[in-house]
């Protein structure tokens, strides 16, 4: 009887155990954010902070976000073309592309990458200050870490998601239309006429809010992570690994939620 | 004055620290020996705001430190300077903008001023020439003498040193006790200094405090401690064991 007891204990102690964490590190991001939102009042941004993390957020990602984009342009082109080619829809080639690149491809592609290289970066260094007592230096010296720390990368990332997609965006069409000219022989200028006849201005923005959506995601789960770190450099790999699987899993949340509501 | 009453903390229910009550009298220096693990460090953390305690009151000449909201909190921190144990440089900065930060923080904006005083630290550690270097290109020992720089700059009238000569050879380590006399005795300031150099703390502290396993097992002046029967305080200031390590 005390067997069958600890059978059916043992799983469901596991689930409900699993749901508490879950619930407080859901709980604690709700709290970082009420916390970043506080300090909207007055609003106060440490300068060369938020423009440090801007350079390392943003131009440091450029070049891996050009290649990225330039490559996705030009899968797109390529995935379609066998189609395009047999039906002879060659006007067709450049909505086709543009149309995933810009509501769905781009943002996602984007954020997946930002989230990888920024967010887990954010968080191994957040974390590596919270385990080697840098974090309790500047509250020793009278400095609020939240705003010193948090909020200015919280902007950056935000903003700097935004461009990087703006930049994405045009790259990958770039790369389309490079790739339909010299691999499908499908000539350019048609490739624009079809972006600029047959794409929406909506298009444009239904991925930019979402890059928005996913700069905030990332920012705020990568920053919880970094700050709740313990444990040492265990706890800094273990931050890490969350932040990058918890910011994947919201950015593909976030685009169900986008996509269902705005189609 | 700082005054610590009955200060309890737990970590995972058990007692890191326990009832532990200790005054600091303005302008002295206490001298907190004991083995490693037994509170200090987090006695420090107590003292300055930056863990509560689950038990028990800190006070600063008469405040209640637990009590304060964040901006009297961070009023109190800018009268407090820190070192602590493991460095805490600010990885993104080089180390002369680690030693100016708290200097920037407190609104000091003339970058002549603050770039005359940040070498006068870094004189007067003995490291003039590193000013441009990062955290990550120094040996602990060069930190830690960075760390003290940073602590002391902004002159605050309360300063915590967490072992501020670990991993210094014996001429830095005397010349740090030297700067930590100078500095009390020119600016006056009270002071706690966690150390197991117990050669170098006997010179610069005015009372001692030994703490084991999270208890406070003796709080004296230096005539006391170098009288006590206490054995555990004993073996520790005069650095000798009965037991036989067994290997």
């Amino acid at each position: 009887m005390a067997q069958l007891k600890t059978v059916i204990e043992s799983p469901l102690s596991a689930i409900g155990d699993r749901f508490l964490q879950w619930s407080a590190e859901v709980g604690g991001m709700v709290v970082l954010i009420g916390q970043i939102f506080v300090r909207l009042n007055p609003f106060k941004l440490d300068g060369p902070e938020t423009w440090r993390n801007m350079y390392r957020i943003g131009v440091k990602s450029f070049p891996i976000i050009l290649v990225t984009a330039l490559l996705t342009g030009a899968i797109m082109v390529i995935q379609s073309g066998t189609y395009i080619q047999q039906y002879g829809a060659y006007g067709l080639l450049g909505w086709g592309a543009g149309y995933s690149v810009l509501r769905e491809v781009g943002p996602i592609l984007i954020g997946l990458m930002f989230s990888g290289r920024v967010g887990a970066n954010n968080t191994a260094e957040l974390g590596t200050m919270k385990v080697t007592d840098q974090i309790d230096a500047l509250r020793a010296l009278a400095i609020d870490p939240l705003g010193y720390l948090v909020v200015p990368r919280f902007y950056a990332m935000i903003l700097m998601m935004f461009l990087l997609v703006v930049v994405g965006d045009f790259t990958a069409l770039l790369g389309g239309a490079v790739t339909s000219q010299y691999m499908l022989g499908v000539d350019m200028e048609l490739f624009a006429w079809s972006i600029v006849t047959y794409i929406k201005l909506e298009d444009l923005f239904h991925g930019l809010f979402k890059s928005i959506a996913f700069g905030f995601a990332i920012a705020v789960i990568s920053c919880h992570f970094g700050m709740s770190t313990s444990g040492g450099a265990v706890g800094v790999g273990r931050a890490v690994n969350a932040s990058v699987v918890g910011s994947a899993i919201a950015i593909f949340v976030i685009d169900f939620i986008f996509t269902y509501t705005f189609l | 004055m700082i005054v610590v009453d009955n200060v309890t903390k737990y970590y995972e229910g058990r007692p890191v620290l326990e009832n532990v009550s200790v005054e600091i009298p303005e302008g002295t220096n206490l001298g907190v020996i004991g083995p490693g693990g037994c509170g200090k460090s987090l006695l420090l953390k107590i003292i300055c705001g930056l863990v509560k305690p689950d038990k028990g009151t800190v006070e600063i000449d008469g405040v209640d430190v637990h009590k304060l909201k964040p901006t009297e909190l961070a009023d109190l921190r800018f009268r407090i300077g820190m070192l602590f144990q493991n460095y805490a440089l600010f990885d993104f900065m080089n180390v002369a903008d680690n030693i100016a930060f708290p200097l920037r923080q407190a609104g000091e904006t003339d970058e002549d001023e603050i770039g005359r005083r940040v070498q006068e630290m870094l004189d007067a550690i003995d490291l003039p020439n590193i000013g441009h270097q990062y955290g990550r290109e120094l040996s602990g020992g060069m930190k830690k003498r960075v760390s003290f720089a940073r602590a002391v700059i902004r002159r605050p009238p309360i300063i915590f040193y967490d072992d501020p000569t670990a991993g210094l050879d014996p001429v830095t380590s005397s010349k740090i006790f030297l700067l930590l006399r100078d500095i009390r005795d020119n600016y006056g300031t009270t002071s706690i200094t966690i150390s197991h150099d117990i050669e170098g703390i006997k010179e610069i502290c005015d009372n001692f405090a030994m703490f084991e396993r999270g208890r406070l097992v003796f709080h004296g002046t230096r005539a006391e401690i170098e009288e006590t029967e206490i054995k555990i305080v004993r073996q520790f200031w005069d650095g000798f064991s009965d037991d036989e390590l067994n290997v």
